[in-house]
């Protein structure tokens, strides 16, 4: 079987973890094999915060190894550098580019990258990245849309995923998960899927100067 | 039977569930904590669920219940079992009637704090089998034979858990739950049995303990719990594998494209003790190179050597003994591909890119040996501290403010830390707290530097859980010893880091069937030379308590009294009412510098400081240090 890994980071507080609950919950409806671990530390909200999912092993532990996410899902500009070791070169990134400055940056005394900077990096890393922008995202109703589901629908379109877990089932689970709220997440899910496919740049070919890599398979 | 989503706390639960457990006792702690917090979101009519004042407290309840022929299990993290262990030892000699589990998760890699303690040196210590299960299914599946094995053998098991086990979800497929048995109660009178009164009783169950374990040995067999497979031509490398690492060895092995692998035998180890004796030694008679991948402490890898040396092994053994691997942190795929490495094997295949390709498998480039973490350098650091409107925030502004009041610097005033979310006054802005040891240190550190030679007066600082865990021995030895110390108890009513889970203190409409234990009646019973019971969120009044202490001999005792500010914000109940006047705010950040508190922050135009509504909780502090008079606090509409 096809294999997926998927690393999401971000904040406490931006539903990072509801994202990995999401991706297990659409892989046991897909009948696909999953192993995912959040980790939060002692982080309460603003905290950092990860989750690592794994899609379509027989058997495999839940921590994905460095350079092996296919994926690489960041709710917040600087917590994406954490993510970026796990990167392959062939990944892909969606970024959500929030900033969350913690105290120390606020009061001058930490340094906070800039979208320039993270972006560079990003494309030095890995294959693809798409790019969201927080301050345009699409409104439902009288507020922009829920910025994790949004930044998911993104996710969805990725077509490592994509070849496990159809992204009507991914659809379908974020419906299902709140069903009160069904119409205000499928709008986010599928304005994220929109901009999911026009990413910002494709890197193939980067500066450290590995073999071009395509995507193979089936 | 039914496939769900499970964690391997959750599958422990479950699994101690299908086994008919009656009781289940335990102390919050990551990563175990989600076990015994998951049986209390279930309703089991017929069987007793418990937070327990400690460990040890919980083991013996365990104990208890399974000497009255009941299954029991107690949980813990690591830290716990050394708690539990003076009362452990004792019943592992005397063994049990029913089946008796200790669900213990260890924490290699340190994803909350504490030694990285390998707890299997306990079961080696006290003669306990112990199963280590490699993913939630199996911690499902080996949480009913931990039961079975306690029974048949008489002897308590431990069952244990590593992080990525205890926290990673994966599918499990759960049968339904079985009621525990109806039985008169055990109650047999045997003092050989269950006391320790004498030289004669307790080597008799000391060699009963051992045989107990030589039972549990052949037991395990018969269960086929360790997984032996040799490769059919006799077999260039062996590898032994133990617990959650065994899924990564599968994968590596997947990797290479050599599922099932030719050329490598694998033996799956799921009991360190008993030590796998036969299945090791048909490995070490088929092999030429074994390579032993294990977390923490190489006790595997050392039966190994007693074992090779037993059975005149000449070939190699890899592990951390001949310096290839760490005993430091968690096991992935990296350290598995390193061993592999070490052991030749993989070099000429997978790791170099020259993958073999299947059908089911494309060629893909190969993960690093490494997690760089180059990049990590440029993310901001985000140091933990303490929620927004935290009652902790308050007391440490107070110790600080009393220091300064005494005259004294905060670089000559010792003030010991202590387990949980007190200890984050470690952090900055505070930088207060000077050590942290293990539930209840902090006041018995404390005197230890009075008896040490210290001059200045020292504080000592605990929450409400610790206290009641592990506190009150050393808070009654410094009473008792008239030593010159204050004590701050910040007391915000709940279990707080571990997930807000119900104490002794916890108010009584918490409590499911307990009560309420007033820790103000219980400081007083104990007689310090003074008490002071005061709202952290009052920094005059706490200030001065703190003060009025360090300027006065004897033991003095605050008690720092205010709900955990997330457990009251998720009621509704707030303190009050902050908000910045943007035109006399001059953006000092004094407030921020101050409190640190997570709440403020600069308005997305730059102009000025803004509170974030949905985390304020209305305590004022901020406010107390605003310069120009920008931030008002009322406590108008608090509500509780």
């Amino acid at each position: 079987m096809t294999t997926c890994d998927i690393v999401l980071v971000g904040v406490g507080g931006q539903g990072v973890m509801t994202l990995g609950d999401l991706l297990a919950r659409a892989a046991l409806a897909a009948d696909v094999p999953l192993a995912w671990v959040p980790s939060k530390g002692m982080a309460q909200r603003g905290g950092s915060v990860k989750a690592e999912v794994r899609l379509g092993y027989g058997a495999a532990g839940p921590r994905v190894p460095a350079g092996g996410a296919d994926l690489l899902l960041s709710m917040e500009r600087s917590e994406t550098l954490k993510g970026m070791p796990y990167l392959r070169s062939d990944g892909r990134t969606i970024l959500y580019d929030h900033v969350w400055e913690p105290t120390g940056v606020q009061l001058g005394e930490d340094a906070y990258p800039s979208r320039d900077d993270v972006v560079a990096s990003l494309a030095s890393r890995c294959n693809e990245v798409v790019l969201l922008d927080p301050a345009e995202r699409p409104r439902f109703g009288d507020a922009p849309v829920v910025a994790n589901i949004y930044a998911l629908g993104a996710l969805a379109g990725s077509e490592r995923l994509r070849r496990l877990i159809d992204s009507r089932i991914l659809e379908r689970t974020v419906v299902d998960r709140w069903p009160k709220a069904a119409e205000a997440n499928l709008a986010a899910f599928q304005a994220g899927f929109i901009h999911g496919n026009q990413p910002i740049g494709r890197f193939l070919g980067d500066a450290r100067n590995r073999s071009a890599t395509k995507e193979t398979g089936t | 039977m039914k496939t769900q989503i499970l964690t391997g706390n959750e599958a422990v639960a479950l699994g101690a569930l299908r086994a008919g457990v009656k009781a289940v006792t335990g102390y919050p702690g990551t990563p175990s904590t989600g076990c015994l917090a998951h049986l209390l979101t279930l309703d089991l009519p017929d069987r007793h669920i418990e937070w327990s004042t400690n460990e040890k407290v919980a083991f013996e309840i365990a104990a208890g219940a399974a000497w009255a022929g009941h299954r029991a299990m107690c949980t813990m993290k690591m830290s716990g079992v050394n708690v539990a262990y003076d009362a452990l030892i004792s019943i592992a000699y005397s063994g049990t009637n029913g089946g008796l589990v200790i669900y213990v998760a260890d924490d290699p890699g340190v994803s909350a704090g504490m030694p990285e303690q390998d707890t299997r040196g306990f079961a080696l210590m006290s003669h306990l089998p112990m199963l280590e299960p490699a993913s939630p299914a199996e911690a499902y599946e080996l949480a009913q034979r931990a039961f079975e094995l306690s029974e048949t053998t008489r002897a308590p098991v431990f069952l244990r858990l590593t992080t990525a086990v205890a926290l990673g979800h994966a599918r499990v497929d759960v049968d339904a739950e079985v009621t525990p048995r109806d039985i008169a109660p055990i109650l047999e009178k045997d003092i050989h049995r269950y006391t320790k009164a004498g030289s004669a009783i307790c080597m008799e169950q000391h060699r009963a303990s051992i045989e107990r374990l030589d039972h549990a040995s052949r037991a395990v067999r018969a269960m086929g719990l360790n997984h032996l497979h040799l490769d059919p031509e006799d077999g260039m490398l062996g590898v032994v594998a133990v617990g959650a690492v065994n899924a990564y060895l599968s994968e590596a092995l997947a990797l290479a494209g050599t599922e099932p692998p030719s050329g490598i035998s694998t033996l799956h180890v799921a009991t360190t003790v008993p030590f796998p004796w036969d299945e090791v030694c048909t490995l070490l008679g088929h092999c030429r190179t074994i390579l032993v991948l294990e977390e923490l402490e190489p006790h595997v890898e050392r039966g190994l050597y007693v074992a090779a040396q037993q059975s005149s092994f000449k070939g190699r053994i890899v592990g951390k003994l001949d310096g290839t691997l760490s005993p430091i942190g968690e096991y992935g795929l990296q350290e598995v591909v390193k061993g592999l490495e070490a052991c030749g094997f993989l070099q000429a295949t997978a790791h170099d890119g020259g993958a073999q390709e299947t059908a089911t498998s494309p060629t893909r480039e190969q993960p690093a040996a490494v997690l760089d973490r180059g990049d990590e350098l440029c993310s901001a650091p985000r140091p933990i501290t303490v929620c927004a409107g935290c009652p902790h925030r308050g007391t440490y502004l107070a110790i600080d403010a009393a220091i300064k009041t005494a005259g004294l610097s905060k670089d000559e005033v010792m003030v010991t830390g202590d387990i949980g979310c007190t200890i984050l006054g470690m952090n900055p802005p505070f930088n207060l707290l000077w050590n942290e040891v293990s539930m209840g240190t902090s006041v018995s550190l404390a005197q230890g530097y009075v008896h040490g030679g210290l001059t200045t007066p020292v504080i000592a600082t605990m929450g409400d859980s610790t206290f009641f865990h592990g506190g009150i021995p050393g808070l009654v030895n410094a009473i008792q010893h008239r030593v010159s110390l204050t004590l701050v108890v910040m007391d915000n009513g709940w279990t707080s880091m571990t997930g807000m889970q119900v104490n002794p203190g916890t108010d009584d409409v918490f409590q499911r069937d307990g009560r309420r234990i007033d820790i103000e009646a219980v400081l007083r019973g104990f007689g310090p030379d003074r008490l002071d019971v005061v709202d952290p969120y009052d920094l005059e009044r706490m200030t001065s308590a703190i003060a009025d202490g360090l300027s006065v001999s004897g033991v003095k005792v605050v008690l720092a009294q205010r709900e955990c500010a997330i457990q009251a914000k998720r009621r509704g109940a707030v303190a009050g009412h902050t908000e910045v006047q943007v035109d006399k705010c001059v953006l000092c950040k004094r407030c921020l510098k101050i409190t640190g508190c997570p709440a403020l922050s600069v308005s997305p135009d730059g102009s000025s400081m803004t509170v974030d509504q949905s985390l304020c909780n209305g305590c004022g502090l901020c406010a107390t240090f605003c310069p120009t008079g920008a931030l008002t606090h009322s406590t108008e509409g608090a509500a509780t």
